[in-house]
């Protein structure tokens, strides 16, 4: 299996955190808040659709609203190869860093 | 809820936004942001959601642009390459391609470069905006006349009438004059008198002097640098004096720049106009000699039009009266300066250039232009049965429609820059015969037409959209799996491609008409009977010389040679206009006057010149009374006095005070007195002989040198303060058909030019046809088929296609002749056999172009050609 990037692996933990609520803002916010860091929704938007069109995440359009200047949501949700793609990155992370020891692990 | 209406963030960043979002982000993208706009701004005001949404868009902005252009470059390299490749596999066709559309570039600018030129005139003046001609509209018995003429007194009254006007300037010209200077002595053409105000008025820089004093007095004048020169070399001639016609004595007061080759006015001397006073005061106080141009400076912000309206109040202020007496109407009007030069020609007008031939030279640039382009065109789409397995698997490959036409029209641009660049090359190495050919000295320097850079780029891109366009939309449109399935063989609109080359030779045609006609109208003019005989003439200006006091002596001297057959005084030679008089007929109602031309001549005029009197008799020095009461008048002066019998008839020569009757004695067969462009007018010829100041002289053929060499002792003894200046009749009369000249040349190297590119284009289409049926052809001549068979065959396909464009030609062209004929009062007719032949060559040309493809094609040994199945 091919491994997903870093940005993926972030927005599909969020995509996973936020469940019904997961649509572009959110996950934004989740972002900024995870990182520390100002994202631009543009950065966002790349990986989101790459994730899409690689099956790992599936989307549906919600209804429009005002506040969104007339447009609708776009609403994800993980899919079943989304959640391996984790479950292996998880794996893998693990393992590189089991049995770890020395200045890297003391200082988080 | 918030109640307020919802503020929307910023249009333009929006806007911005919506155009750099890719395209999968489109449909909710634009709505994340909004939303979290409105939190912001709810949250921390509508200031920080505003600095929010802008940072957001700038920040993208630069990730989307890096993204596009790099795969723009990408893209284009490989545009690039493919082009590159392409022209260089089909060298044939890339070299008729680009030479077709490099000479039609190059005949572009060069015609873009005479229109500029022909444009250009009298704009180098500094307020010539501002400046305006006066011109009279008026008529006299019936007569009408427009010209730009003016009599002295209009040009103050005007200036102290109207506020609009700010200052005036008038000229009068002086024929010729001999100019003394201690032991120099030339003829000078172009002089003219002026007031000082031209200095104000014109942008003419004066060297050396005082613009504002200059030509205030009487006899003085200003020079240019070129006669300056000429007459004073290195001396400062300020303060010399120079002896016009061995009397008058003018100061010169100032040296200016020579007159700029584009201004309508040319001179080479302003003497001051205020020498016209001091020599008669009382003449130039009248309203009536019209020998003047009056020019107007406006102000800043006058409307020439308003002037305009008021100049009848003030014709009827001043001169009305006066005119009202004579039975005449006078109107006044204005010319703007700038277009003088393209759209004035009128009666006694400078020598201006046509606004027509702008039109016509616009029109042959963008013809051969666009025949270049055909070219292009029909040689892209007959190969696209080759580059149709290419768009095929580009197709397949995932290419878009949009990236296949980008990519053709790469190549036609490709094509179009490559062919500017050698147009440019051209039209240097042609700038030097195109001057002569039109007379002008113009310049394609960047430095004077800094926009010419960009104006050739602009060019180039033009061509290349239009080359371009057809090739790349009909070829982008293929079908993949049509092509990649077995090729038929069979693609490319025929039809296009036929209407094309029909629209490449019935222009070819038109242009050969054009040019046949041309000439056929000059030959006709050049050869036609004039009624006289203008071979063999030398004529001698002799005015202020010594001779007219001694006339006769004179001219029995030069007929002591036996190669001086005759000689005549008059005061006008054919190829000139003589002046218009108004004259009372005998028996026509009190007051009702005749205009008629008055030429004065001796007895031996008629003989001279050969023309046939057809009833009375000539003048005669038998006839002691002839030189004070005779007149001979022209055919056509006898039809519309309407006399039976004109002979033995009286006419009352105008005068306000006194009237001198004149009897005719007799009538001379009709002749043309000026160019084929007039009608014959009614003309008398005077016997009075203080008004002669040419001398025709015919002379035997051969020996032109030993009689020239002979008249010039003559002229040396007789006048040895006078240069001897002489012409040739012949060729001053034909000196009125160099426009029609210029015309015909300039025709003639665009037909060659436009000829020579749509042979091109169909060479290459005939020699692709031929390659493309080489198997039709083996197969054909397998079968049987005879060698004259396939010949037949192949020519066939594009003559008939010459023939339609004949039929399409013949009404375009007899139209456009026709217009251009009514410039000519004594025209030629249109015959068919000009068409015939016109469309003949045409076809001619088109059958050595395609016979030598179909030659080859129809020799082939069908074995070579089918064997490579």
């Amino acid at each position: 299996m091919k491994l997903i990037s870093r940005t993926e692996e972030l927005i599909l933990l969020a995509v996973l955190r936020l469940q019904e609520d997961a649509y572009c803002v959110p996950i934004f916010d989740y972002l900024n808040g995870v990182t520390g860091k100002k994202w631009t929704l543009g950065t966002i938007y790349g990986p989101l659709y790459r994730l899409e069109q690689n099956g790992y995440l599936a989307s549906f359009l919600g209804s429009p609203s005002a506040e969104r200047g007339g447009k609708s949501k776009r609403f994800y949700k993980v899919t079943p190869k989304g959640l391996r793609a984790l479950q292996e990155i998880k794996r893998l992370q693990d393992l590189s860093w089991d049995g770890l020891t020395g200045p890297v692990v003391d200082e988080t | 809820m918030m109640k307020q209406p919802i503020k929307r963030p910023p249009r333009i960043a929006t806007w911005i936004l919506k155009s750099i979002l890719p395209f999968h982000a489109a449909s909710h993208g634009p709505g994340d942001y909004e939303e979290i706009y409105h939190r912001m701004a709810q949250q921390e005001g509508a200031f920080k959601a505003q600095c929010w949404y802008g940072s957001q868009v700038c920040r993208s902005i630069l990730p989307f642009l890096v993204n596009s252009i790099y795969w723009r470059v990408a893209m284009f390299k490989n545009y690039l390459k493919i082009a590159v490749r392409n022209i260089m596999k089909h060298r044939a066709y890339s070299f008729i391609n680009i030479f077709g559309l490099a000479l039609g570039m190059s005949v572009c600018i060069l015609i873009v470069g005479y229109i500029l030129d022909e444009l250009s005139f009298d704009r180098y003046h500094t307020k010539a905006d501002r400046i305006y001609r006066l011109g009279l509209n008026g008529s006299l018995a019936g007569n009408d006349l427009i010209a730009p003429i003016s009599n002295a007194p209009t040009a103050p009254a005007l200036c102290a009438e109207f506020s609009e006007i700010e200052n005036t300037v008038r000229f009068g010209g002086m024929p010729q004059a001999v100019v003394t200077y201690q032991n120099l002595q030339f003829t000078e053409d172009g002089v003219l008198f002026a007031d000082n105000s031209v200095f104000d008025i014109f942008t003419f820089t004066l060297l050396r002097g005082d613009a504002k004093s200059a030509l205030m007095t009487a006899y003085s004048v200003v020079i240019t640098e070129d006669v300056a020169v000429k007459y004073f070399g290195d001396v400062d001639p300020v303060g010399k004096t120079l002896i016009f016609n061995n009397q008058d004595e003018y100061t010169v007061t100032g040296v200016m720049e020579n007159v700029h080759a584009h201004s309508h006015l040319t001179f080479d001397m302003l003497c001051s106009f205020e020498t016209y006073y001091a020599k008669n005061r009382r003449a130039m106080e009248g309203w009536v000699p019209f020998n003047y141009y009056t020019y107007v400076l406006l102000q800043e912000d006058a409307d020439y039009k308003e002037l305009e309206k008021k100049l009848p109040m003030f014709v009827e202020k001043t001169m009305g009266p006066t005119f009202q007496a004579m039975g005449a109407t006078l109107a006044l009007f204005l010319q703007p300066l700038t277009r003088i030069h393209l759209h004035s020609n009128l009666e006694y007008d400078t020598d201006n250039s046509d606004i027509g031939y702008v039109y016509i030279f616009s029109a042959i640039a963008v013809f051969i232009l666009f025949i270049g382009c055909i070219n292009f065109m029909n040689l892209a789409t007959a190969r696209s049965v080759n580059r149709a397995k290419e768009v095929g698997i580009r197709k397949v490959l995932g290419s878009g429609r949009g990236q296949l036409i980008k990519q053709f029209m790469g190549e036609s641009m490709m094509t179009s820059f490559v062919s500017l660049m050698s147009a440019v090359l051209l039209v240097h190495l042609a700038v030097p015969l195109f001057r002569s050919v039109t007379g002008r000295e113009f310049s394609l320097h960047f430095s004077d037409f800094p926009w010419l850079i960009p104006g050739y780029f602009l060019l180039a891109l033009i061509v290349g959209l239009v080359a371009g366009s057809y090739p790349a939309f009909f070829l982008s449109a293929f079908k993949p799996v049509r092509i990649l399935q077995r090729f038929s063989g069979k693609t490319g609109s025929h039809h296009f491609r036929n209407i094309l080359v029909v629209i490449q030779f019935a222009i070819s045609i038109i242009l050969i008409i054009g040019t046949g006609m041309i000439t056929r109208q000059l030959v006709f003019m050049k050869n036609r009977g004039l009624g006289f005989d203008k071979e063999h003439v030398v004529v001698l200006p002799i005015r202020n010389s010594r001779i007219p006091g001694s006339l006769d002596t004179f001219k029995e001297e030069l007929k002591r040679s036996n190669s001086v057959m005759s000689v005549a005084a008059s005061s006008h030679v054919p190829g000139q206009a003589p002046f218009v008089e108004s004259v009372f007929p005998e028996g026509y109602p009190e007051g009702q006057s005749v205009l008629i031309r008055d030429l004065d001549a001796d007895c031996d005029f008629i003989p001279t010149m050969g023309m046939e009197m057809i009833a009375g008799r000539n003048f005669s020095r038998e006839f002691s009374t002839d030189s004070e009461e005779s007149i001979i008048i022209n055919e056509t002066a006898a039809q519309r006095l309407g006399w039976d019998d004109p002979i033995g008839k009286k006419i009352y020569v105008f005068d306000p005070n006194v009237r001198s009757a004149k009897t005719i004695i007799g009538v001379f067969r009709d002749f043309h007195m000026v160019s084929l462009h007039k009608v014959i007018e009614s003309m008398y010829i005077n016997n009075q002989n203080d008004r002669l100041r040419l001398l025709s002289i015919r002379i035997r053929e051969g020996n032109l040198q030993e009689t020239l060499t002979f008249l010039e002792e003559k002229w040396k003894e007789a006048e040895p303060n006078r240069p001897f200046d002489y012409y040739f009749l012949d060729e001053s009369f034909d000196s009125h058909y160099r426009t029609e000249e210029k015309l015909s040349t300039i025709f003639s190297y665009f037909t060659a030019f436009t000829l020579l590119v749509a042979c091109l284009g169909l060479f290459g289409l005939a020699s692709f046809t031929a390659e493309q049926r080489t198997k039709e052809i083996g197969i054909r001549k397998a079968l049987g088929s005879s060698i004259v068979g396939i010949l037949f065959l192949l020519i066939k396909e594009f003559t008939k296609w010459v023939v339609v464009a004949n039929i399409v030609a013949w009404p375009l062209a007899y139209f456009a002749l026709h217009r251009w004929l009514q410039h000519f009062a004594y025209r030629t007719d249109m015959s068919l056999w000009m068409f015939l032949l016109s469309g003949a060559l045409a076809l001619l040309i088109a059958l050595l172009t395609v016979g030598y493809q179909a030659v080859k094609a129809a020799q082939a040994n069908p074995v070579m050609s089918l064997r490579y199945e």
